[in-house]
């Protein structure tokens, strides 16, 4: 049997492996999406595509890439995977993600055995899908964008041309797409380098034990949290605001969780059947998002390892809105950004103290582009916007931060954008009295505000705007996020999830969410009340009316008595 | 004025002092470091190194005053300065969050509450040109809530002003005649790259420190002056290099992270002695490992160092710390994985061994179940091992693991050194370099005792123990030149860039470096200036610092040849995308004279002798009780032992394995080849 010492030394050779595939990726990326936002995954897996080892990066990815891995395995076998191949995969049933996100991944071959895989998915910014940036309203799978049904985009080392030509033709933005995949193709041939040097030393069946190994401690891991956790089942709702095509009707995501001793199982099979527009998900992506909550529930201080999701079971029902089958278009993906919530929801029912108030909710992004004047040439840009967290037993949520299904996302900055896009950003900052009311105050959500210089496209993608981030404990709501067109203007609009198209001098003002508060604001310490009016997070009128906290005249300090009266 | 030089490295425990006279006599010293008045630990030194300040030319400091204000919080209270509608940039940040499954995530505690933040009407544009004119009138308002607020400090930061810095310095003559006793620090003066969180973060951590440390400059001259030192005061920088004292008053951001850049410098240096350009160090101490590179006999810079997640986007010396070192803590999970550090027992009670009340077992105690330290021989002088205590510790872990103690120790430096080597990895490969193409400088407590582990996991053949490696970080101050780091951001096309553009944007920093060199003294003979370029693919966001020698034919050519080189050997690929130029660099150096370094004797008579052998558990777990153990004391210059030794000293431990092979160097640094086998 392989020895614990052995074990730990080649979870940390592969673990440094996946740090040194994610460096590789970041610098060489084209897009900004990639190296200033962080939207990847990478990861080295067993011969079956189980993860073992992974580098931070968007969190709902969380084993996005070992789905892929082994619908790929099923469509061509093992045996069709050469050492020196290099696979490429977008299909949305089979990737776990859009178009856009492709997995490409690599078999590690020792001794013309196969041990592993190596795999790196980032968001590219274009292949054919209808609509330049990113797809809101498709109807059927074949309006999202060209497939790669697990194709070589190296036989044997040997780079296919026709591939990459394929793409060069069938891209708005040949170059940056290319310069993508070549970064994710020299990602994991770093990873395939790496774990191949770990065989050599150590032995081929001792690596491969040792990620048995590891994916065993990983459920060890799971288990001994789940153990602690209140036994029980508990259901919740919430809805998207619509699915992109219909537009007046909300989808329902329903949950039913079960935690026992030995596992937990969210059964979704009362959610919403498929519905006309791609915010369908494939069962891929519900796999992905329901494993993201579990992680942070059990398991949230080590690295991700297949075997943490064994005692994880999740019941889904073929043609629903949770798991779509084709031809149903699921491009949006945006179900999966706020499903973890709803699982949240549930929970908050059976243990209020473990787990946080709804968030402000949303990646909440503006998509931008069309042709620089600058420049005379199409440009595009992008960035997420932070929301509020939700308030939780231990303290307050956080303010203006991103959604917990993309932590390391970073927003794009003003100046970059501006240097980049015919734009002037007039301003960004916090908002204020956004955060849910409660003992524990949820975070405010941000505003930043866009004057386009030019004719622009602005893609709003944001779908929780009509159910308000709930509160625990009697925690009151966060204010939903929302677009402003034209803002204190006779034009003002206030929307949703968009597709816009605006003529040269429009603003564009994208609100994200504040979090849910968490217990009865009138219990609330008048000196945190008092804090949060002297920073703008809380109005002086709000903390008189919902809080019942009179300030001084100064207002910096407690009026004491009148709060007293006002608190009676 | 004398010859002596001196360096005092003030750390949070202890303050080391480092005194070299012109005859070469080499004196390491340590004495309590003072946190109340800080300024003590310092003159304390000096008397315990008996240095004579009237006879001293040169003072070389560092402290980690700055870094322990932010650490603690007790820096100045600061306004930010920011444009009307983005007073929120600094505490926004760019919103990410550590650790990926935290769903209840806080934020470190910031160093202001956005009460503390303001805008200011006036607008710049990406290009330069104004947008909106600076509002004096409301500029003068905000300096009047922060002359009336109590604020000390004021970090000024606008968008574009990397551009155009003419609202930031507006903003400055607002201040200082609206609130003439607050410190304003601009962002232009700090960094002239977009990017406005990462600008403001580096304006703000400067403010909020500058007050603390102009008054402990002052407080330095003015004991210094009335000790008579008439010498050059300089102070350690982050970037690598020293500034002069009045230099740093203005920019103490330069000072944060210079704790361990002694040793890197201290590690170029000895690579050119050595005739070793390029060298990976690590510096492993009780608590923490740094690592850093010498690449062709200078250390490695980055832009994007920060301090607990708060960009500072000065140039640094590129250095990655690790939780590792002897006191980290040996634990098993509660699903059976076994774990070394981050956590570490510290000094205090410190490892099992120490005998000071520790329980935990530590890399420490496992170093010394192994055989690499011993009973024998004490550490750091006076504190003797105390292996039964180690084994005690031990124990509890290797039968829950159910193995041996010797093969949980053995495994617990095996694991520590694959800690090390990943660390070291990551940051090779960053840069897009190989480790095999580099030797490895191991110094610290404990850099001798993983070095060779280490350098065999990563296929490098050459391990090198410097002179007095427990000192090293201070040896190393001694030797720093005084150094300005210029640079000019300027995006242009490869393509359209001309030789003349090029070398006159180049006359103009050299002629900037210069005034500034000569305004510390140094005349233009003693004046170094190297110039790189940073280059990308037009597209692409990160760039590849390219170094232009002065005297290349066609630097056009030659900046294209080198980038497309360098892109190919980092990453695999170039491309056919158009090639821009983002910034011109200019690091300009005053040259100090260096200190001749001691040169160790050969042997004159006799045999190298061990002070005796010790048993040794091999990586099996095996008992060998042939090691032999020698004292560093005793090794003269060629010198050779075949492995497996331990070699001891004052301060640290150095071991090497069957089939390597030392010998010992002209300054009596110990040059290990990895399967050298015998002579």
């Amino acid at each position: 049997m392989i020895d614990p010492i052995t074990i730990e030394i080649i979870r940390h050779g592969l673990l440094s492996a996946c740090e040194e595939m994610a460096r590789n990726l970041c610098r060489t990326s084209y897009n900004t999406v990639v190296y200033e936002i962080h939207d990847y995954g990478v990861g080295v897996h067993d011969h079956n595509g189980d993860i073992v080892a992974d580098a931070p990066g968007i969190a709902v990815f969380t084993r996005g890439n070992d789905y892929g891995i082994k619908r790929s395995i099923e469509f061509l076998g093992k045996e069709a995977m050469k050492p020196g191949d290099i696979f490429l995969n977008n299909y949305p049933y089979w990737s776990s993600a859009h178009t856009l996100d492709p997995l490409i991944f690599a078999p590690v071959h020792v001794d013309g055995e196969l041990v592993g895989f190596a795999s790196c998915r980032v968001h590219v910014l274009d292949l054919k899908q209808k609509d330049p940036g990113y797809v809101l309203d498709s109807t059927d799978m074949y309006q999202e964008g060209i497939f790669f049904p697990v194709v070589k985009l190296y036989r044997e080392g040997e780079i296919c041309d026709d591939i990459f030509n394929i793409v060069r033709f069938n891209s708005r933005l040949p170059n940056h797409t290319i310069g993508d995949l070549q970064a994710q193709v020299s990602a994991v041939v770093t990873g395939v380098r790496r774990a191949q040097e770990i065989a050599s030393k150590f032995g081929t069946d001792v690596l491969m034990e040792a990620m048995t190994a590891i994916n065993d401690h990983g459920e060890r891991l799971a288990l001994a949290a789940l153990q602690r956790m209140p036994k029980g089942t508990w259901s919740a709702v919430d809805y998207v605001d619509h699915d992109g095509v219909d537009l007046d009707k909300l989808v329902k995501m329903a949950v039913t969780i079960t935690i026992t001793d030995e596992e937990m199982v969210v059964d979704w099979t009362e959610s919403a059947d498929d519905v006309r527009g791609p915010i369908n998900l494939p069962r891929g992506m519900t796999e992905a998002f329901n494993c993201l909550i579990f992680k942070a529930l059990t398991t949230p201080d080590t690295g991700v390892t297949a075997g943490n999701f064994r005692p994880l079971r999740i019941i889904t029902k073929e043609g629903s809105v949770m798991h779509a089958v084709p031809p149903m278009p699921t491009f949006t993906l945006w179900t999966g950004l706020l499903g973890g919530e709803v699982m949240l929801r549930a929970l908050a029912k059976g243990m209020p103290d473990r787990v946080p108030a709804c968030s402000g909710g949303d990646v909440c992004s503006v998509m931008a582009l069309g042709h620089n004047p600058r420049t005379g040439g199409p440009w595009l840009e992008a960035t997420n916007d932070a929301v509020g967290f939700g308030a939780h037993a231990g303290g307050d949520g956080e303010d203006g931060i991103m959604h917990l299904t993309e932590p390391g996302c970073r927003n794009n900055p003003v100046e970059v954008l501006e240097v980049k896009g015919p734009m002037l950003i007039e301003s960004y900052g916090y908002r204020t009295d956004t955060g849910g009311l409660g003992r524990y105050r949820g975070g405010v959500g941000v505003s930043r505000v866009y004057r386009f210089n030019a004719p622009t496209t602005a893609i709003s993608i944001l779908y929780k705007t009509k159910s308000a981030p709930w509160g625990i404990n009697g925690g009151g709501k966060g204010d939903p996020n929302h677009i402003v067109l034209n803002p204190g203007t006779e034009e003002e609009e206030r929307k949703g999830g968009s597709y816009n198209i605006l003529p040269e001098d429009t603003v564009l003002a994208n609100n994200t969410g504040g979090g849910g508060g968490w217990g009865n604001p009138r219990e609330r310490d008048p000196e945190l009340v008092a804090r949060d009016v002297r920073n703008g997070f809380v109005s002086p009128e709000s903390a008189e009316r919902d809080y019942g906290v009179a300030l001084a005249p100064d207002a910096l300090t407690v009026d004491e008595a009148a709060t007293a009266s006002l608190r009676a | 004025m004398g010859k002596t030089r001196l360096a005092v490295d003030v750390g949070g425990t202890f303050t080391d002092v480092v005194r070299l006279d012109d005859d070469g006599a080499l004196l390491f010293e340590k004495v309590p470091t003072t946190p109340a008045e800080p300024t003590l630990g310092v003159i304390d030194s000096f008397v315990k190194a008996e240095a004579d300040l009237a006879d001293t030319s040169l003072f070389t400091h560092g402290t980690t005053l700055g870094l322990n204000a932010l650490l603690t919080r007790t820096g100045a209270r600061t306004a930010v300065i920011a444009t009307d509608g983005f007073r929120d940039v600094f505490l926004l940040g760019r919103t990410d969050r550590e650790g990926n499954y935290n769903i209840l995530y806080r934020k470190p505690a910031a160093l202001v509450e956005r009460r503390d933040t303001f805008g200011v009407r006036g607008r710049m544009l990406f290009d330069g040109t104004v947008h909106a004119e600076f509002d004096e009138g409301h500029a003068r308002q905000v300096a009047e809530a922060v002359r009336d607020g109590g604020y000390r400090s004021a970090a000024v930061a606008f968008l574009h002003s990397y551009a155009n810095p003419d609202h930031e310095r507006a903003m400055r003559e607002v201040l200082s005649e609206v609130a003439p006793g607050v410190e304003v620090s601009l962002s232009s003066d700090l960094s002239r790259e977009y990017r406005e969180y990462e600008r403001t973060s580096t304006t703000v951590l400067d403010a909020y420190i500058k007050p603390i440390m102009r008054t402990y400059l002052y407080d330095m001259e003015n004991r210094l002056a009335a000790e008579d030192f008439a010498g050059e005061f300089l102070m350690m920088r982050s970037g690598g290099g020293a500034m002069t004292a009045l230099a740093a008053r203005e920019q103490p951001v330069n000072l944060v992270l210079s704790g361990p850049a002694g040793g890197v410098i201290g590690a170029a240096n000895f690579s050119r002695l050595a005739g070793e350009p390029n060298l990976i160090t690590v510096d492993m101490g009780g608590t923490s490992l740094d690592a850093s590179l010498v690449i062709d006999g200078r250390p490695v810079l980055y832009q994007g160092a920060n301090f607990e997640g708060l960009p500072i986007n000065t140039t640094s010396l590129y250095i990655h710390t690790i939780g590792a070192g002897g006191g980290s803590i040996v634990w098993v999970d509660e699903a059976g994985g076994l774990q070394v550090g981050p956590q570490s027992a510290g000094a205090d009670p410190g490892p099992a061994s120490y005998g000071a009340g520790g329980e935990d077992p530590t890399f420490t105690d496992a170093a010394l179940v192994v055989g690499y330290l011993g009973p024998e021989t004490p550490l750091g002088g006076t504190l003797a091992l105390d292996e039964d205590l180690a084994r005690r510790a031990l124990r509890p872990l290797a039968e829950q693991m159910g193995m041996s103690v010797e093969n949980l120790a053995s495994g617990v430096v095996r694991i520590s050194a694959t800690k090390v080597a990943g660390a070291v990895r990551s940051i090779t490969i960053e840069l897009g370099r190989d480790p095999k193409d580099f030797a490895l400088l191991a110094f610290g407590g404990a850099g001798g005792i993983v070095a060779v582990d280490v350098a065999q996991q990563l296929g490098m053949r050459k391990v090198i123990i410097p002179p007095g490696q427990g000192a090293f970080s201070a040896f190393g101050m001694l030797l720093t030149d005084v150094q300005h780091d210029l640079a000019q951001t300027s995006v242009t096309g490869l393509s359209e860039l001309d030789v003349e553009r090029l070398e006159s944007v180049y006359a103009e920093m050299a002629d900037e470096a210069g005034r500034l060199l000569e305004a510390e003294g140094f005349e233009p003979s003693r004046h170094q200036l190297t110039r790189a370029v940073d280059l990308r693919y037009t597209g692409q966001e990160h760039t590849v610092s390219v170094h232009l020698p002065d005297d290349v034919e066609d630097p056009l050519g030659f900046l294209a040849e080198k980038f497309a080189e360098m892109h190919k050997q980092h990453y695999g690929h170039i491309l056919t995308d158009p090639v821009q130029v983002t910034t011109f660099r200019l690091s300009a150096t005053g040259v100090v004279d260096k200190p001749r370094l001691p040169v160790r004797e050969a042997r004159a008579d006799g045999g190298l002798r061990p002070l005796g052998v010790r048993t040794v558990i091999t990586e099996a777990g095996e008992a060998r009780g042939e090691t032999s153990v020698y004292a560093r004391d005793d090794l003269f210059a060629g010198d050779f032992i075949a492995g497996p030794a331990v070699i001891v000293e004052h301060t640290a431990t150095t071991v090497i394995h069957e089939g390597d092979a030392l010998e010992v160097g002209e300054h009596g640094e110990l040059i290990i080849t990895l399967g050298g086998g015998e002579q």
